[in-house]
């Protein structure tokens, strides 16, 4: 969290997770490089360029494949979040590796011709009725553009300038970025391989994404969905855990985070003003909601977070019906005050402030 | 209910969640390492073509003939380089010699260059302006045509360049593009022929009557087609005038 703009707010938990993502990628990257051609008994080797191009290719593959599995390994496994904390360096990463490989690419395969690269890129095959022999280049242009836009719009500064909602929607380009990956690969090098390792690695990495999001998917679909109009049942007053919060789906697909604090029971929105991240999975860390993505805070009463931040979630209004916990609808705006409801017998305890994260 | 690790950016992590959050490291570096071993060694061969620096700067006389693509029919040769052989010309980069062979078409010239080699296909990519390509003097003696009627073959067009061995991997359909580009630029195009066409694999290849490869033929580049057409051997190599209306993709 914080009041203002800077380039990066490290700490050494994003130092840990850009040492550990650099070591892969090095690693991967050294191995492929310099480790497997003397595994090769080819006569004469691949041209460097083209092996260069094919290594950074393979590795922005491999990179974008674990970020996308990421996401629904940590709704499946909630000691996978950590991993999301620092994931959008791994993606500004995985735009430079592959803007390496497009590099590669275009000062081998499109250059030494009269024509600019560039043009050439777009008009030297223009085979479009057909699938073996498409320009699959045009996907790998697609991909690199999405991925610099995801990039370029990573900062803090275009998610509150965007707004959290559209900041999320266009970083779902991370699947047409995938997608359009996939279909560059296998209308071009998977065509013509001999050997078939690196098409199962392929296939096997495209599936753990599908199947991965598909188990998340099928983990979540039995979330109960409230009827449409006013005040809506979340359970039973003794389903409520201390510090923790039960998540409730509205008609109108929003969820709404119903938390416990010392006895008495307050709704915010689930979704975190940062990133949309389930604040309903988070936790009361010193009097505060806790998001598990990134650690933004918030008072669970009126949905704010601690001075001097400015960031605020909507609350919304509970009642007790005997021992049945309803919530309404209707979001208020947010930071708007709402007081707590005690539960019956639950001790009671003046908060103290919280402290800034 | 068991208090679960929670973990907070900004906060040094649970102990419990550690071993975890180490595993999961470790398993990603030896992940991407391991992978990234596995799909480098896993690359196929791309042939024996190269640009034979090592054999020096060749030169030689011999015949230059349009077929439209320009081809020199060797008199004078080398040490290397025998009388007789027959050999496409090439500019440096994606370019042919067009411009400089057409007004020598069907006269002695002498031609200077470095080799391109890829088994028994050979291309020479001559020196810029006259060090590379000038007229000789000399009568030009007649080149052999023997027609050797109409062929049904299966194979690859490709760039004759890049298949000799200025790229490696220098075909295939990850090759497409560059290939259409060299092709472009006026780069002579070569048939890789699945089977033995007497006794040569590598077919010069023009579209019919002695005509450029046709725009048609493009979309067939670097896929493994079957199309009839009329062979011919000019000296020592083998041109083949493929009929693009019977070209047909081949499993």
């Amino acid at each position: 969290m914080s009041v203002k703009y800077t380039p990066v707010q490290w700490n050494p938990n994003k130092w840990i997770y850009d040492a550990v993502m650099l070591a892969a990628v090095a690693a991967f990257l050294w191995l492929f490089l310099y480790v497997s051609p003397e595994a090769l008994d080819h006569e004469r080797a691949v041209d460097p360029q083209i092996h260069n191009a094919r290594a950074f290719g393979a590795c922005a593959f491999m990179m974008l494949t674990v970020i996308l599995c990421i996401g629904p390994a940590a709704r499946l496994d909630k000691r996978f979040l950590p991993l999301l904390y620092n994931r959008r360096h791994f993606g500004v990463m995985t735009t430079f590796v592959a803007i390496t490989h497009s590099g590669y690419i275009l000062n081998w395969y499109f250059n030494f011709s009269s024509s600019d690269k560039y043009v050439g890129l777009l008009y030297a095959n223009s085979s479009f009725g057909q699938i073996a022999g498409f320009p699959f280049e045009l996907f790998g242009i697609f991909a690199l553009i999405c991925l610099m836009i995801l990039a370029a719009t990573s900062h803090d500064f275009w998610l509150k300038f965007l707004t959290p909602p559209v900041w999320k929607r266009l970083h779902y380009l991370i699947y047409a970025a995938y997608f359009s990956v996939a279909a560059h690969i296998s209308l071009g090098i998977l065509q013509e391989q001999q050997n078939h390792v690196f098409t199962v690695m392929f296939m096997a990495g495209a599936a753990a994404v599908i199947v991965l999001h598909l188990a998340a998917w099928w983990s979540e679909r039995n979330d109960p969905v409230s009827k449409d109009g006013a005040w809506v049942k979340v359970g039973p007053a003794s389903s409520f855990r201390e510090g923790f919060a039960k998540i409730k789906r509205l008609a109108n697909g929003d969820r709404v985070a119903i938390f416990l604090m010392e006895g008495q029971l307050s709704a915010i929105a689930n979704a975190c003003a940062h990133q949309n991240g389930p604040l309903g999975e988070g936790k009361i860390i010193d009097c505060l909601v806790t998001c598990p993505w990134h650690g933004f805070q918030y008072d669970v009463r009126s949905g704010r977070s601690p001075a001097p931040f400015t960031e605020m979630v909507p609350t919304y209004r509970l009642r007790l019906v005997g021992d049945m916990v309803e919530v309404h609808p209707d979001a208020n705006p947010p930071g708007t005050y709402v007081d707590p409801v005690p539960l019956p017998g639950a001790a009671t305890e003046p908060t103290p402030e919280g402290e800034p994260a | 209910m068991s208090e679960k690790p929670f973990f907070v950016g900004y906060l040094p992590a649970p102990g419990p969640l550690r071993t975890f959050l180490l595993s999961a490291c470790v398993l990603l570096i030896a992940g991407l390492a391991g992978a990234g071993f596995l799909m480098g060694a896993a690359q196929d061969d791309p042939g024996p073509g190269a640009f034979r620096f090592d054999y020096g700067r060749q030169t030689v006389v011999g015949v230059v003939e349009m077929t439209p693509y320009p081809v020199i029919h060797v008199v004078e040769g080398n040490d290397r380089i025998k009388p007789g052989d027959s050999f496409m010309m090439t500019a440096g980069g994606k370019s042919g010699v067009d411009g400089r062979a057409m007004p020598l078409n069907g006269q002695l010239a002498q031609v200077s260059g470095v080799v391109l080699e890829r088994g028994d296909l050979y291309m020479m990519q001559v020196r810029g302006g006259r060090n590379g390509l000038q007229a000789a003097e000399g009568e030009a003696p007649e080149i052999a045509v023997e027609p050797q009627g109409r062929w049904q073959l299966t194979g690859e067009i490709c760039d004759g360049k890049c298949l000799a061995g200025a790229m490696r991997p220098g075909r295939g359909l990850a090759h497409k593009a560059c290939a259409n580009l060299c092709l472009l630029g006026d780069v002579p195009p070569i048939f890789v022929s699945s089977q033995p066409v007497l006794g040569e694999e590598f077919l010069l290849v023009t579209g019919p009557g002695g005509t450029r490869l046709p725009r048609e033929a493009y979309d067939f580049v670097a896929q493994y087609i079957t199309a009839e057409g009329e062979l011919t051997r000019r000296g020592d190599l083998l041109v083949w005038e493929i009929d693009t209306d019977t070209i047909e993709l081949s499993e």
